[in-house]
């Protein structure tokens, strides 16, 4: 087995050059978006004399490419520099925000398993019966619906009307965590769902189709042990991909879920830290996500492999 | 059988919820109106308050720190030698006993209450009060410090006399002693350095320092050695970080914190249907306004600049805007600030006017025109569509141009707009803080960046803030206000209120015209 995972410090390596790439291209963004610092931290009563002083200070009438130096200098020294809102170490502000985000992703692809295997098998047991039309309706209801109206609604009759979990928050210990995010990450699971329900439908039926399946009805396998068994195991690896790219996607959509639940997350830091212009915690944020997505896409491959020993990505000529 | 049910019970809920929805935005009138926070029987003490609120503060530095969201909560620990009145009209002492000013009106001897500790054990005493003012007016070019740009020394005469010495007479001096950037900190920040210190300032108020996680809720305390005996009730007070308005709306009705800091308009009426809400609104020293800039043709005449503000239907933007909440501005001044005139002949909706002064101008006929606006504002939008709206019939084309807020703020700066919308908030009780600003080249800001230059503005508004009479200031600044409606440099559009909602267990809190509400009053019910 540990010889299928060579690939895994390759692939590490090219995570530097990706991570690079994100902070360059992160950092001249930011200084693309209209608006100063300055000005957003001093409010629109200020002078341009005081603006003035703050820029000074702040470093912001350096030439571009010299803050980027100076940004890449203290990278490398583990320093991702001081955030203008609060005037404290960013990196410290960050990993402060991490662990919400971590958890509301993890949550949400439990979640989002738990709703999505046994819908998928149901369908795929009777296919073009009515249990699959349902099954296969839901999924467009769920895409169609936009995240934050379904936080919204979740909030409202889970929280308001019936009181049985809290208006937004994080909470305190390991326990609270649960019982605060599990309506976020209801709703993320509810909108990313359908395509893993689709994916796994398909690849069971097409599981279900083949030579070994019907090898194992006629030696007597049948009903959960044949799904479970047979079928489900080798027609969740398209889905593991799935959930691999749409982890990414779920980071992403923290961004909204976070503002609706009022989490403490790198995704309502984000936004907070793009209205005030707080260049180096955008940096920082785009940079913990940018190589949380690359880890999770090395993690994908390292299950894809486990699952199907076939698969063997160490002499993949893109790795 | 059960991925079914699990999927029935998803769609149901969310029909329900869309239904629950629409029930909760058909909601309106009920309790949005008036009461609320009045006493309920005798305070009881103890008890967590928690404020729910869209950002963040930024820093608990009272002199480098401009946002309100930073502002309400360091106030609560650092106080001034002066306070605002509740009605938010004049000043009263706090940490001062009172004062004495000389007869040139250039002298201010204040005597200081005795006994006073910080929350850190130490007496306060007039070296603190010096080294605070003087460290205030040291950071006028990055903080708050031009406010005392009158002020030409500070002595501590003896442990508790402070004597303030003027450069020239300035009648709002009190006020400006009353402004939180001027509260009383330890000497020498008690020996830490200003980054150290405001890490967990230490003032005279009711609350100290508690907890601060950022990006996620600030703490303060009850203060058990404050000077005003027996206060505060509460034990804490914790403003929490929730940027959703509609979650901060569920969070009050659910009874998860107990104040909603400024609810949107559009679902503030609603708020007050909950039996266990009030939303409730208070008067403010919010002025909106559309800014010509008169260094460009035809802004500079006067009759273009009164036609328009002759043709906007301010009634219109006050119900698309703050739905009703509000009233259409008719001066310079703010109903909330002292030396308002009730009776500026302000320019409102006028047809004929209107007609008149455009015949008057150098463009009859029309021209096309652009307005300013800061995008992402959908207030500034709607008053912005209104306004379009409203000058087309006379000839007037104007195309909205939505720039990025800091961007905005920088053309208006620059001069590089036509029209723009704007608006002021007061932070002391004195309406010097924005007539110097919008009247006068001289307090740097080209009059509000309209480049409006009105020597007969200018020379009213000086009067007045060297006047120790208050009679004669009312008369001057009845004058200008006067002046102003017929120059129009501006066309005032609309006074709006603050919004709150809060838990039917609040009771005592009040939010003065300048914004702040001092939470040592505040108690809450079991």
């Amino acid at each position: 087995m540990l010889t299928r995972l060579k690939f895994v410090p390759m692939r590490l390596l090219q995570a530097v050059p990706v991570a690079f790439g994100v902070t360059l291209v992160v950092f001249f963004l930011v200084h693309l978006i209209p608006g100063d610092p300055a000005e957003a931290l001093l409010g629109a009563q200020a002078t341009p004399e005081r603006v003035a002083a703050l820029r000074q200070q702040m470093g912001l009438n350096d030439p571009l490419v010299q803050q980027y130096w100076h940004f890449l200098v203290r990278l490398l020294h583990g320093d991702l520099g001081q955030s203008y809102i609060y005037q404290t170490p960013v990196l410290g502000l960050v990993l402060e925000r991490v662990p919400a985000t971590l958890m509301l992703v993890l949550y949400s692809v439990v979640l989002m398993l738990v709703i999505s295997i046994p819908l998928a098998i149901a369908a795929a047991s009777r296919p073009g019966g009515v249990r699959d039309h349902v099954v296969r309706v839901i999924p467009l209801v769920g895409l169609g619906m936009p995240q934050f109206w379904v936080g919204i609604m979740l909030l409202l009759i889970f929280a308001v009307t019936f009181g049985w979990f809290p208006v937004g928050g994080y909470g305190e210990t390991f326990g609270e965590h649960l019982w605060y995010l599990f309506l976020p990450a209801l709703t993320m699971a509810i909108s990313l769902s359908p395509i893993i329900i689709r994916s796994l439908r398909a690849s069971m039926l097409t599981v279900l189709e083949s030579d070994y399946v019907a090898t194992a009805k006629s030696k007597g396998a049948a009903g959960r042990g044949l799904y479970i068994g047979h079928v489900l195991r080798n027609a969740v690896i398209p889905a593991v991909s799935i959930v691999g790219v749409n982890v990414g996607y779920l980071v992403g959509g923290s961004l909204v879920i976070e503002q609706v639940f009022a989490i403490p997350g790198l995704g309502s830091m984000m936004i907070e830290s793009i209205f005030a212009r707080d260049f180096p915690s955008v940096q920082a944020v785009t940079l913990f996500v940018a190589v949380f997505v690359v880890a999770v896409g090395i993690l994908t491959d390292v299950v894809y492999t486990m699952l199907d020993p076939r698969v063997d990505l160490t002499h993949r000529s893109d790795v | 059988m059960k991925s079914k049910l699990v999927s029935l019970t998803l769609v149901g809920t969310m029909a329900l919820g869309g239904a629950m929805l629409t029930a909760c935005s058909r909601g309106s009138s009920g309790g949005a109106a008036a009461g609320g926070s009045t006493a309920a029987g005798s305070p009881v003490k103890g008890g967590d308050l928690t404020i729910a609120r869209a950002q963040d503060a930024k820093s608990m530095n009272n002199i480098l720190t401009f946002d309100n969201s930073s502002i309400f909560i360091f106030e609560q620990m650092l106080e001034p030698l002066f306070t605002v009145t509740p009605d938010g009209k004049d000043t009263q002492p706090l940490l001062a006993e009172g004062f004495t000013v000389s007869a040139d009106q250039k002298t201010y001897t204040i005597a200081l209450k005795k006994g006073i500790t910080f929350s850190s054990g130490a007496e306060m005493t007039s070296a603190d009060v010096k080294f605070s003012i003087d460290e205030d007016t040291k950071h006028a070019d990055t903080g708050w410090g031009f406010i005392n740009s009158a002020i030409k020394t500070v002595t501590a005469k003896d442990k508790y006399t402070v004597v303030v010495e003027l450069k020239h007479a300035w009648a709002p001096i009190i006020a400006d002693l009353a402004l939180f950037s001027n509260a009383i900190v330890p000497k020498d920040y008690g020996g830490k350095t200003m980054e150290e210190f405001y890490q967990a300032p230490v003032g005279t108020g009711a609350y100290k320092w508690g907890e601060w996680k950022k990006g996620q809720y600030l703490k303060l305390v009850a203060n058990p050695s404050y000077w005003q005996k027996g206060k505060p009730y509460l034990s804490s007070v914790t403003w929490k970080v929730v940027p959703d308005s509609n979650t901060r709306k569920l969070q009050v009705q659910g009874g998860q914190v107990d104040i909603n800091e400024y609810p949107d308009w559009s679902s503030f009426k609603s708020l007050g249907t909950a039996s266990n809400v009030t939303a409730k609104t208070f008067p403010s020293t919010e002025l909106d306004y559309l800014a010509f800039n008169q260094n460009k043709k035809p802004f500079s005449d006067v009759h273009v600049r009164r036609a328009i503000s002759a043709m906007i239907d301010r009634e219109a933007i006050v119900n698309a805007v703050l739905f009703g909440n509000g009233t259409p501005a008719n001066s310079l001044l703010m109903p909330g600030v002292p030396f308002y005139d009730k009776s500026t002949p302000g320019i409102m909706k006028d047809d004929a006017l209107a007609k008149s002064e455009m015949a008057a101008s150098t463009v009859p006929s029309g021209f096309d025109t652009t307005l300013l606006i800061p995008s992402g504002d959908a207030s500034k939008l709607s008053t912005a569509q209104i306004i379009q709206g409203d000058l087309k019939p006379y000839g007037i084309n104007v195309t909205i141009t939505p720039l990025d807020p800091t961007a905005n703020h920088n053309a208006q700066q620059n001069m590089q707009y036509e029209m723009g919308l704007s608006g002021w908030t007061m932070d002391i009780p004195d309406p010097d803080e924005w007539t110097q600003f919008a009247v006068d080249p001289a307090g740097g800001a080209k009059s509000a960046y309209t480049n409006y230059n009105s020597t007969k503005a200018i020379d009213l508004n000086r009067a007045a803030e060297a006047e120790g009479d208050k009679a004669k200031r009312t008369e001057a600044y009845s004058q200008l206000q006067k002046v102003t409606a017929e120059e129009a440099p501006f066309a005032y559009l609309y006074y709006a209120p603050y919004a709150y909602a809060f838990s039917n267990k609040v009771h005592g809190f009040n939010v003065t015209p300048l914004g702040n509400y001092p939470i040592m009053d505040v108690w809450k019910s079991n």
